[in-house]
């Protein structure tokens, strides 16, 4: 029988929005009971049916137009798309600022540079719509492109039977040398894995952000971090795979 | 163009289909949440000065009270479900572990079916949670209520949906046998 407490407990950590000690607390309960595990398990698929198959009902083109009449929309369409899309940057670069800020806080010196590094790039790549240099689902295209352009030839796979997409790739700067970007997508969240040749890195570790979510695993003598605005459970989940990975 | 217009297209307009997604939810059918949408973003419109902090559960909780207003007033049944929201947000979980439904064993029309028939309370917190992906913390305040409340009504959310689903899909093997 699943402790009460648990089951309360499982919805949290699935969604994550439990703190550090409860949610370790919880992974060694999930540990011990195959049926605590096969519960969350349950919860997780319902919740990737409801993402991926309920309705989203977008607004219909006759709401935007009777709420542009509404306002009295002189300026035309475009210009209030234009003036729409920068807010968006600017609050997408306000955001990224604080999560600048927590990651200073949180993270050893050391790390949060490197860390603040890569959600600079993050965003700078999401605001300026550079998500990838190459675009192919197929590592056997992805990986070639990316050993052409480096002293190195990192890991490409793709995860979409467990609804990690591999997108494409980029070549970005971090601490002033070249590194690769794999990009996966899961719903409507980008997921960037900066990948560079370490021996001996960390094992995984995640950072909790109030914007984006970073987590660090080391696989096949590599270190990888991964920058994403996805939830930190399922960046867990890609992380895992990645260390699993052939 | 005035302060508040470039504020409000700059930061409240991009969400315009998370507004509109919330009302058609909670109305139930694309008529009336198009009004109701309607009449909450020109609401936000008047308020956008008073906008402090994230744009996004500012707006929804606007949106979110114009639905509860237009279901007083035009489905007040499915309101009177609200005791028992609150009875179930003191009530705990089933001691058995939380139920949910095969992903595989459901398609896209019950799913969406079993998620309409859901009383109002737990279908808001539902949709914001699972379609918006909005924290705990956002949910609380577009609803209005503490997030420990946010996490009980979630829970039962997920458990009702996954016994109606089950419920919707007898209903229909059973009509299919006839």
């Amino acid at each position: 029988m699943i402790p009460q407490e648990a089951a309360r407990l499982l919805h949290a950590y699935l969604d994550g929005e439990l703190d550090p000690a409860n949610s370790r607390a919880l992974e060694a309960e999930l540990a011990d009971s195959a049926e605590l595990r096969a519960a969350l398990e349950r919860l997780r698929a319902q919740s990737e049916a409801i993402r991926g198959s309920a309705d989203y009902h977008a607004a219909p083109a006759a709401l935007r137009a009777r709420l542009g009449a509404a306002l009295g929309e002189g300026g035309g369409a475009r210009r209030s798309w234009t003036r729409a899309w920068r807010g968006a940057a600017a609050l997408a670069a306000g955001a990224a600022a604080g999560v600048l800020l927590t990651l200073w806080l949180l993270r050893p010196a050391a790390d949060a540079g490197l860390a603040r590094e890569l959600v600079e790039s993050h965003v700078r790549a999401t605001l300026g719509g550079r998500l990838y240099d190459v675009a192919s689902s197929d590592q056997h295209t992805v990986k070639p492109w990316l050993s052409a352009r480096l002293p190195y030839s990192p890991p490409v796979a793709d995860f979409s039977q467990h609804g990690f997409e591999l997108v494409g790739a980029r070549l970005d700067f971090v601490s002033g040398r070249r590194v690769a970007v794999l990009v996966y997508q899961r719903r409507r969240h980008m997921i960037d894995a900066y990948v560079w040749p370490q021996a001996g890195a960390p094992a995984v570790r995640a950072g909790e952000r109030d914007g984006f979510n970073v987590e660090q695993v080391s696989h096949d003598g590599m270190r990888f971090v991964l920058v994403s605005d996805l939830n930190r459970n399922e960046l867990d989940d890609l992380a895992r795979l990645i260390a699993a990975a052939q | 163009m005035s302060d508040r217009r470039s504020r409000f297209e700059q930061l409240v307009l991009p969400h315009l289909d998370a507004a509109y997604n919330l009302a058609r939810w909670l109305t139930r059918n694309d008529h009336d949440a198009e009004d109701v949408a309607q009449e909450a973003m020109l609401r936000a419109y008047r308020f956008a000065d008073g906008l402090r902090g994230e744009a996004r559960p500012w707006l929804l909780a606007i949106v979110r009270n114009a639905c509860m207003s237009w279901l007083q007033a035009n489905r007040p049944a499915e309101l009177a479900g609200a005791l028992d929201a609150e009875a179930a947000d003191a009530e705990p979980d089933r001691a058995e572990g939380p139920e949910a439904l095969a992903a595989r064993a459901i398609d896209r029309r019950l799913l969406n079916e079993a998620i309409a028939a859901l009383p109002p309370h737990f279908r808001e917190v539902l949709v914001l949670r699972e379609l918006e992906e909005l924290a705990y913390k956002d949910i609380a305040r577009i609803v209005g209520v503490p997030i420990g409340t946010v996490m009980s009504r979630l829970a039962r959310a997920r458990r009702l949906l996954a016994d109606s689903a089950r419920v919707i899909a007898r209903a229909a093997k059973a009509k299919v046998a006839e």
